[in-house]
């Protein structure tokens, strides 16, 4: 399986800029997930690998190879659309065989590859259906046989499990990380889904206005947003805006923490629900319950705390079970332990 | 008897339906009465009745060519609007969007236009260009094209859209496919219907159309519409044959347009034609 590199792409439309000096290298047999908002260029991107869109600048190499200016039919490439995108007169099994018809691979071959792939997304019993006979999740599935029907060196799919309800995005999901480490394929997903992300990636990058905010694996881009825009959209976090003393910020007991090295007179700390600590012994600073939230296995509290002349409001996830004495309106100590904060300059 | 007021506005749309159709098929009813009839003089309904009318239509070697010629027209007039269109609306969808304002006018302007001021139009601009296709039927043709030409460009352009032809060619793309093949093996079995419904109301157009075959090639190429005129005004003038020739022309018109509309029943729905496809629920 091939590599992907990506070198100063850049792509405007108009006066928008979609990539801007954009570089990424994938390693062979990688799952990267580009993740990102509406209009934050992942699929510009997708696209520019794919050669549906031509890059007004930069490079795109499959497996050390330039393929910018090769046309989509030439490039070693699979990919999944949002919607299907299936060819509705043609049955399953016609469509698997589409792309080794339109690269001429003899009959028998072509036959062989189909039932191959066909137990690989667990459609055997559908092959000879139509598109419209089939739910979405497994027209989705067609669509993954497809794609890798001619044995394509990368694997791209834009969003493709945004058209499925919860359940069968999950289990869809799942399929797609089992089939892309048993092939070993360079994959690239794009997704606006944080927790399709976390959960399917070697790596995630995070994409900002036509730029790569930051690649990591999803526990390091959890747990070390090292921008405040990572920290800010990966996740369930509280964002708290605090004034910067002598190299320090405080919060009451709440937090405590020295930030070496930070030129801002205002800092943005982050901190996860989950590592807001209740005190058991009556330390930390107290803060009251305003509204709590059942979410099954956690429950959300949102607190209110006052310290510095300051008014934080925070929330907080607790065990169910830990949280079922708790009601709105109770004080509870609270405190945020600082390897858990993370921290950014407030002007930045 | 005291009428169920509930029942009121159902027969009301009952008795305008009903009077809707004995509007619509009066007249196609009379011709076709005349079409059988021995004499039709003061009565409501014809004296007598014959089937010799249509015999000595079919026999009429004048009649047949006529027909034939006719057939040919709308035929050659068909396949060049499928040959001319469906390539520059599939261009337009695929390549250049940006021409789509320009083809939408284009296909306003035969319905602006009366088909008189059409015809000397395009026989001012041929005289003055390409004076040798004057009173031709290839010029016949192309201009029975270009004002049948919304009819097949509305019909092709909602089935490429239904199909979303811009994203199968995407996919074709990616898929490995040549643009022939995408074309061939993935974009036309999907507008199928489409060209069939065009290529219907184009045949339908050609068949019918009188004053372009008027005034561009006259009798040199005589068809059923100027056929029908001649037995109307002419000194054989021929009045049972005209209902004959007139209840055949309505036939083919109708099958076409029935057909048509048969195809393009269930709105937003993909059809094809291709053996052993299937349509999209």
């Amino acid at each position: 399986m091939g590599s992907v590199s990506l070198r100063h792409i850049t792509k405007h439309y108009g006066s928008v800029c979609a990539l801007d000096q954009l570089c990424l290298d994938i390693p062979a047999g990688e799952l990267v997930v580009l993740l990102g908002s509406s209009g934050c260029g992942k699929t510009t991107l997708l696209r520019s690998v794919a050669g549906l869109e031509r890059p007004d600048q930069g490079q795109v190499l499959i497996d050390g190879q330039d393929v910018t200016a090769l046309a989509t039919r030439h490039r070693p490439i699979g990919m999944v659309f949002q919607s299907y995108a299936l060819f509705p007169h043609m049955t399953v099994r016609q469509n698997i065989a589409f792309p080794l018809r339109a690269r001429q691979r003899p009959a028998h071959r072509r036959a062989s590859r189909v039932e191959e792939l066909l137990e690989l997304v667990h459609l055997g019993p559908q092959a000879d259906r139509f598109p419209n006979q089939l739910s979405g999740g497994q027209q989705q599935r067609a669509s993954l046989a497809r794609a890798l029907a001619a044995s394509p060196q990368v694997l791209l799919l834009d969003e493709p499990l945004s058209a499925l309800d919860a359940l069968v995005r999950q289990q869809l999901r799942e399929e797609i990380r089992r089939i892309q480490k048993t092939l070993q394929i360079t994959t690239l997903f794009v997704t606006h889904d944080q927790a399709e992300a976390m959960a399917i990636a070697d790596r995630v990058a995070v994409m900002r206005q036509g730029r790569i905010e930051q690649i990591a694996t999803p526990l390091e881009l959890y747990e070390t947003p090292s921008t405040r825009f990572s920290a800010s959209f990966v996740g369930n976090r509280n964002a708290l805006e605090l004034p910067l003393q002598d190299g320090r910020i405080r919060f009451g007991q709440v937090l405590d923490m020295a930030v070496p090295g930070l030129a801002s007179r205002r800092a943005i700390v982050f901190f996860r629900p989950e590592d807001v600590e209740f005190s058991q012994n009556g330390v930390g600073h107290p803060a009251k319950i305003e509204s709590k939230i059942f979410q099954g296995a956690h429950t959300r509290l949102h607190l209110v705390a006052e310290a510095e002349g300051l008014m934080g409001r925070f929330y907080a996830d607790l065990p169910s079970r830990q949280a079922h004495s708790l009601e709105p309106g109770n004080t509870v100590k609270v405190s945020i332990h600082p390897s858990r904060a993370r921290v950014f300059p407030a002007d930045g | 008897m005291v009428l169920d007021r509930r029942r009121l506005p159902s027969l009301g749309r009952g008795l305008l339906l009903a009077g809707l159709v004995i509007y619509l098929l009066l007249p196609i009813a009379a011709v076709l009465l005349y079409a059988f009839s021995t004499r039709w003089t003061s009565h409501l309904l014809p004296d007598g009745y014959t089937a010799s009318h249509w015999l000595q239509a079919l026999a009429d070697p004048r009649l047949v060519a006529v027909m034939l010629r006719t057939l040919g027209l709308a035929l050659l007039v068909t396949l060049l609007d499928i040959l001319l269109i469906v390539p520059a609306i599939y261009w337009q969808w695929i390549y250049n969007p940006r021409i789509r304002p320009h083809l939408e006018l284009t296909a306003a302007i035969p319905f602006v236009l009366p088909y008189v001021v059409i015809a000397f139009g395009i026989l001012s601009l041929s005289g003055q260009f390409l004076p040798a296709v004057q009173g031709t039927v290839g010029l016949l043709a192309l201009s029975h094209g270009v004002v049948a030409f919304p009819f097949f460009y509305w019909a092709v352009d909602n089935a490429m859209a239904a199909a979303d032809v811009a994203l199968l060619n995407e996919v074709a793309k990616t898929c490995g496919a040549s643009p022939w093949r995408s074309l061939v093996q993935v974009i036309l079995p999907n507008i199928s219907v489409g060209i069939a419904t065009g290529s219907m109301l184009v045949f339908a157009v050609s068949f019918n159309e009188f004053a372009l075959v008027q005034i561009l090639v006259g009798a040199r190429y005589e068809t059923v519409s100027l056929y029908s005129l001649d037995l109307l005004t002419g000194t054989n003038a021929d009045f049972n044959k005209l209902a004959v020739i007139t209840m055949f022309t309505f036939v083919v018109v109708f099958t076409l347009s029935a057909l048509s509309v048969y195809l393009n029943r269930g709105q937003g729905q993909t059809r094809r034609l291709m053996i052993g496809s299937r349509s999209k629920a």
